[in-house]
């Protein structure tokens, strides 16, 4: 028995690290879960990996992409019939770059990923959402929710945005029995943190890699980076029936470094 | 299997309600729990409704005092021979009143039961956690710790200087395994809420049900919150995943809070 034993989840960016921690979470507790990731080889790999046979399905498209994250939604549905969960965790830092050297494009590339992607993931899945009068919506964003960092300061702009737009919807839908939160994890050694890492660290003026993780991690109480099990954990509380009357709600996984 | 299978618990006001729920909640993940009361009466009561046996143990105390607070603490180690878990979760304000017509002895009163009892507890867990290298502390603070409402100015001065003890504590014990948190719950009609309520309200003009229409109002889910939607996060933190999450205010309030 799990406590989301006949759910349905849909995962953007859920073939590795923090997306990829929450499916096999849902999983272990009993949920159907469809990933999306923008590599079909990737994907494939990531579904031998779960082995969770037919409880588990890959969607490929990019997350940046409206036609991805609504293909994503209406897949889920039509694959298993209904969508219980919805996490929009794809994301990242797409340019590094100060306010005063950003292109146009890349302001885009950020606002697309980051943004719209949940905003055209939470939608497509409130629409089905509202007729049954039951869902979560759970969204990945950051301690750069709530804080700014220099270099970045699309991805602080975009996950700002989010948080407002989880706490907007939150009020919409909160006598439907849906609930919708927005996760705030701390760095996490990613597998995109790592590819984009070094490139932001040079933005940030910092030396290298170790230094940008450092620096994260020195702004924290833990002193470590946190973990992908940790945001999961949360994850699947936020999808449980234990959270029914939580949302609107930024929940904080980082180590303490967040000032409120 | 639990999530918290040999873990030691310490939960005040842990007879009724919001702390009572959280002690249930550890004692089916397979922790051991001491709960503390004022009234020896509903402590053994609680322990009847338990009915978990060796795993659940009532101190008897008024955790106003700062001598009953260290003394949980130290009794909670004789008993079990550790302490894990501190749930600072007493607490309440009775006496509303405008800040203007505000007795200092209300004031004074709501500011030892919830936030100098918090106080005292954290610093003696504290130290048994150090030398442990590991804990969990956490304090029921509420939305009026990130809010604020008329009437109530000595709840929500307390709660708000909790949620300023928790920031700073876990600051100073984050490398040590050690972390501190605070859940801030929207309104729950508990024991406590039932016997400030009505106080409170009249000091907002209204009445009781009223005051409980205006929390239900104020949140997305329009309805108040359970106390099991407090012991559910409660779990959370106390578990091994719970590690990384510290400092934290928690919301647990139906989209009452605006951060």
């Amino acid at each position: 028995m799990g406590t989301l034993d006949g759910k349905v989840a849909c995962i953007t960016g859920g073939t590795r690290s923090i997306g990829r921690a929450m499916a096999e979470a849902f999983l272990a507790e009993g949920a159907r879960v469809v990933v999306n990731g923008r590599d079909a080889a990737k994907g494939a790999v990531a579904v031998a990996e779960m082995n969770a046979g037919d409880k588990v399905a890959f969607f490929a498209g990019d997350a940046s992409k409206q036609s991805t994250v609504e293909g994503l939604i209406d897949f889920t549905i039509g694959h298993f019939g209904q969508l219980d969960i919805c996490c929009l965790n794809s994301g990242g830092v797409a340019m590094t770059a100060p306010v005063a050297q950003m292109t146009d494009e890349e302001w885009q590339l950020e606002v697309d990923w980051n943004l719209n992607h949940v905003f055209w993931g939470m939608r497509r899945a409130l629409q089905h959402m509202i007729p049954r009068e039951s869902g979560r919506i759970i969204v990945t964003s950051s301690v750069e929710g709530k804080l700014g960092k220099p270099g970045i300061p699309g991805y602080v702009a975009t996950k700002h945005a989010v948080n407002g737009l989880v706490k907007a919807a939150a009020q919409e839908v909160g006598t439907l029995g849906i609930t919708v939160n927005a996760i705030l994890p701390g760095i996490i050694e990613t597998d995109i943190v790592r590819s984009t890492g070094p490139d932001s660290a040079v933005a940030m003026g910092l030396a290298g890699y170790d230094e940008l993780i450092g620096l994260f991690t020195a702004e924290s109480a833990i002193k470590r980076p946190n973990r992908v099990e940790e945001v999961a954990a949360v994850a699947v509380l936020l999808a449980s029936d234990a959270a029914r009357n939580m949302t609107g709600c930024l929940f904080p996984v980082d180590g303490g470094t967040m000032p409120y | 299997m639990g999530l918290l299978d040999g873990q030691v618990a310490c939960v005040t006001g842990g007879t009724r309600g919001i702390g009572r729920a959280i002690a249930e909640a550890f004692v089916r993940e397979g922790a051991k729990v001491v709960i503390n009361g004022r009234s020896p009466e509903k402590g053994a009561q609680a322990l009847v409704e338990m009915n978990a046996g060796d795993a659940v143990h009532f101190s008897a105390g008024d955790v106003t005092s700062r001598e009953v607070c260290e003394a949980l603490i130290d009794e909670t180690v004789a008993r079990y021979g550790r302490l894990d878990i501190l749930v600072a979760n007493a607490g309440g304000a009775p006496d509303a009143a405008p800040v203007a017509s505000m007795t200092d002895e209300a004031m004074s009163f709501a500011m030892t039961w919830c936030f100098w009892h918090t106080f005292w507890t954290m610093r003696a867990a504290i130290n048994v956690m150090t030398p442990q290298g590991s804990g969990r502390i956490m304090a029921i603070s509420s939305v009026e710790g990130k809010i604020g409402k008329p009437a109530i100015s000595h709840y929500v001065a307390a709660k708000h200087a909790i949620n300023g003890l928790v920031k700073t504590a876990a600051k100073e014990v984050g490398t040590l395994g050690i972390t501190v948190n605070a859940l801030c719950p929207g309104a729950i009609e508990t024991d406590v809420m039932k016997a400030d309520g009505p106080g409170a309200a009249e000091a907002m003009g209204m009445t009781y049900q009223g005051l409980l229409d205006l929390f239900a109002a104020e949140s997305a889910i329009k309805r108040l919150n359970e106390v099991d939607d407090v012991a559910n996060v409660a779990v959370l933190l106390a578990s091994p995943a719970g590690a990384g999450i510290t400092g934290s205010l928690i919301s647990i309030d139906g989209g009452t809070s605006p951060y």
